[in-house]
């Protein structure tokens, strides 16, 4: 009897591990990852904290009190608090559009909304010097206007909008896709006003794709380097942002100051992924209701 | 509430899903758009709902006599339950049906206690009180759709539209639910139109059928009607299982083979010699042992199925050798020799004969 039982439950066993591949190919596999992994993340992450605190909390500190650098940091705010909340408008009316109605020209636009991702950040900002520089085509109009827009804040902001715009859309296009046209079609014969359906129906239900698409478009419009690099001139205190900040340090062979303002940017990066998984949880399990509970 | 539909017509591109439609549905009755997919009957059925828009021109869509076609679906005031059911996944049973209620603007608005009032009272007619606090995803499909039946009720509409009201659903919940919506039915008494693509439901559930096909109608009347007195092939066809039988029209008659049958009355087929097909239900055929002298059709039985109340069999025509289906009560069975390979002749009692050349 024993014997039986021991052969039936050794042969599952064996049963079990056929469906798996060889130890050696696991292990290699798991080894191959994680030293990918450690090579191109977590050294060049573990580089940053050690440089910025080589010389002690102290140094690290005193570089965040250096005006440009507080400049900067409120240049890359101020950029961000513009860029994003537009962005945030703009994806949300593009992926309605795209995924609710049918219209001439729509896969046009789905493809402008890939346009940043397709050219490169260094180009985008060209074509902004091109368009609105001194010798661009709206150059001499602004100038005489005493409006400038190139090598100053409102050239920056335009760069990063263009850089950032795909996140919110991008996120909320398959979606929406995916959710359907029902749901707003029943809100619109039970008389809700087009405003009603959005605000009850269709925001609650894309509401964690859209904190996440607000994310990714925070974190690409704060670390953005090539396109604001082109059009901000790198006047310091006054077009500088983080990134631009970092390099300037960086070429002063001021390392210490580099690397501390960039573990700002990484503890950015930090919270973004904290966030985004934080999200991604709570999209999955996301049930809750938009009126406030009838026996309250 | 009564609702005229005048010369609709409706193309996506270069597709027409409806063609020169026009349908009167009377105040109180419950009507079955009945077609296979494709034939336009949920576009139509978007279009009284203000869902979709008919193509420019003469079209209109009346409710009550009035002109409502250019109306936006949220001022028809109309009850519309999805294939899908469409419930507001985010919200609790409870504000799903409240829903519409909720949105009206403040000075049509019920109070708070009206609401729950109505809500608990459409609970207790769609048989949920006890599921008020959960979610759609915690329903079964059942369950769903008769949420999505309170909700369209909740806002007092003048019409019911029902979407493939069962389509989604199990055979058992199905048989269940179609009694429920004809019980339902005669409770409110609201006009209800529900599309399907199952005959059993049309015939079942309806006062009468609208049969659709490929943006057309083909036929309007009560179940009875269009089981027994189909229009057409294609309304043959579609409604239950018919067999057909090749031959031609001479004097006034049909013959197959060396039969000749009768016709009866008021055929769509002129009286000179051209091929005809006669469309004949299996339950329409009697078979016998004996030639009953006037028109009966010699066959082989090739096979018999007998379990049940009914006995099915497969014939073989002698002539041509078409094949072809019978549907016998025991009591007709009785006293003829039915096994395979035997020998009968068979008499069609309610044929319909139609022309050739009428495509199906």
């Amino acid at each position: 009897m024993a014997g039986s039982i021991s052969r039936l439950t050794q042969s599952s066993g064996l049963a079990r591990r056929a469906t798996h591949d060889p130890v050696w190919v696991q292990w290699t596999l798991t080894a191959v990852a994680l030293v990918f992994l450690g090579l191109f993340l977590f050294i060049p992450l573990a580089a940053v904290f050690s440089e910025a605190l080589r010389r002690g909390f102290g140094p690290y500190f005193a570089s965040f009190r250096n005006p440009d650098a507080i400049s900067a940091i409120r240049l890359t705010l101020t950029v961000a608090l513009i860029s994003v909340p537009l962005n945030l408008v703009f994806g949300v009316a593009a992926s309605w559009a795209i995924a609710k109605f049918n219209f001439w020209g729509k896969s046009l636009l789905i493809t402008l909304i890939d346009l940043p991702f397709a050219v490169s950040p260094v180009i985008s900002g060209l074509i902004f010097v091109l368009i609105f520089g001194m010798q661009g085509w709206f150059g001499p109009w602004l100038s005489a206007h005493h409006l400038q827009i190139i090598f100053a804040v409102p050239g920056i902001v335009l760069a990063t909008i263009f850089v950032s715009f795909p996140f919110v859309a991008r996120e909320l296009i398959p979606l929406m896709q995916a959710q359907g046209n029902e749901e707003e079609y029943a809100a619109l014969t039970l008389g809700a006003t087009g405003w009603q359906t959005f605000r009850y129906v269709t925001l609650p239900n894309i509401k964690w794709g859209l904190f996440y698409g607000v994310i990714l478009c925070n974190a690409r419009a704060m670390g953005e380097f090539g396109a604001v690099s082109v059009v901000s001139g790198h006047i310091r205190g006054r077009t500088n942002t983080i990134p631009l900040h970092v390099e300037i340090l960086y070429n002063e062979y001021n390392f210490v100051a580099a690397f501390a303002v960039a573990s700002l940017l990484s503890f950015l990066a930090l919270i973004t992924l904290a966030l985004k998984s934080f999200v991604e949880a709570k999209g999955r399990s996301s049930r809750s209701s938009s009126f406030e509970t009838p026996n309250a | 509430m009564s609702i005229e539909i005048q010369n609709i017509t409706k193309s996506f591109g270069s597709f027409t899903a409806l063609d020169n439609i026009s349908l009167e549905v009377r105040s109180g009755e419950l009507l079955a758009l009945l077609g296979p997919s494709g034939s336009g009957k949920t576009t139509l059925l978007r279009i009284i709902a203000g869902l979709e828009f008919a193509d420019h021109g003469p079209g209109r869509v009346l409710f009550e006599g009035q002109d409502v076609s250019h109306v936006s679906a949220a001022a028809r005031q109309v009850g519309f339950a999805f294939q899908h059911y469409a419930l507001f996944r985010h919200m609790t049973v409870f504000e799903n049906i409240a829903f519409g209620l909720r949105v009206r603007p403040r000075r049509l608005r019920p109070s708070g206690a009206a609401i729950r009032e109505r809500v608990n009272e459409l609970l207790k007619l769609v048989q949920l009180e006890h599921l008020d606090r959960r979610f759609p995803s915690q329903l079964s499909g059942g369950q769903r759709q008769r949420v999505a039946l309170a909700r369209a009720l909740a806002v007092e509409p003048r019409v019911l539209l029902l979407d493939e009201p069962f389509g989604a659903l199990d055979a058992r919940v199905r048989k269940e639910l179609r009694r429920w919506l004809r019980e339902l039915h005669e409770k409110v008494h609201l006009t209800t139109i529900f599309v399907t693509h199952d005959q059993d439901e049309a015939l079942e559930v309806a006062n009468r059928v609208v049969v659709m096909n490929e943006g057309r109608i083909e036929q309007i009347g009560t179940p009875d009607e269009v089981y027994d007195r189909p229009a057409n092939p294609f309304v043959y066809n579609f409604l239950g299982n018919v067999n057909l039988f090749h031959g031609r029209i001479r004097e006034g008659q049909v013959h197959l083979g060396d039969s000749a049958f009768p016709m009866p009355e008021h055929q769509p087929v002129a009286d000179a010699d051209v091929p005809a097909v006669a469309y004949v239900r299996p339950h329409e055929i009697r078979v016998l042992s004996q030639p009953n002298g006037k028109a009966s059709l010699p066959a082989i039985i090739r096979y018999v199925h007998s379990a049940g109340p009914l006995v099915h069999l497969e014939l073989e025509r002698l002539d041509d050798a078409g094949r072809f289906a019978a549907q016998l009560t025991r009591e007709e069975s009785r006293g003829v020799d039915l096994h395979p390979g035997a020998q009968v002749f068979v008499e069609l009692k309610n044929l319909r004969v139609f022309g050739e050349d009428y495509s199906i």
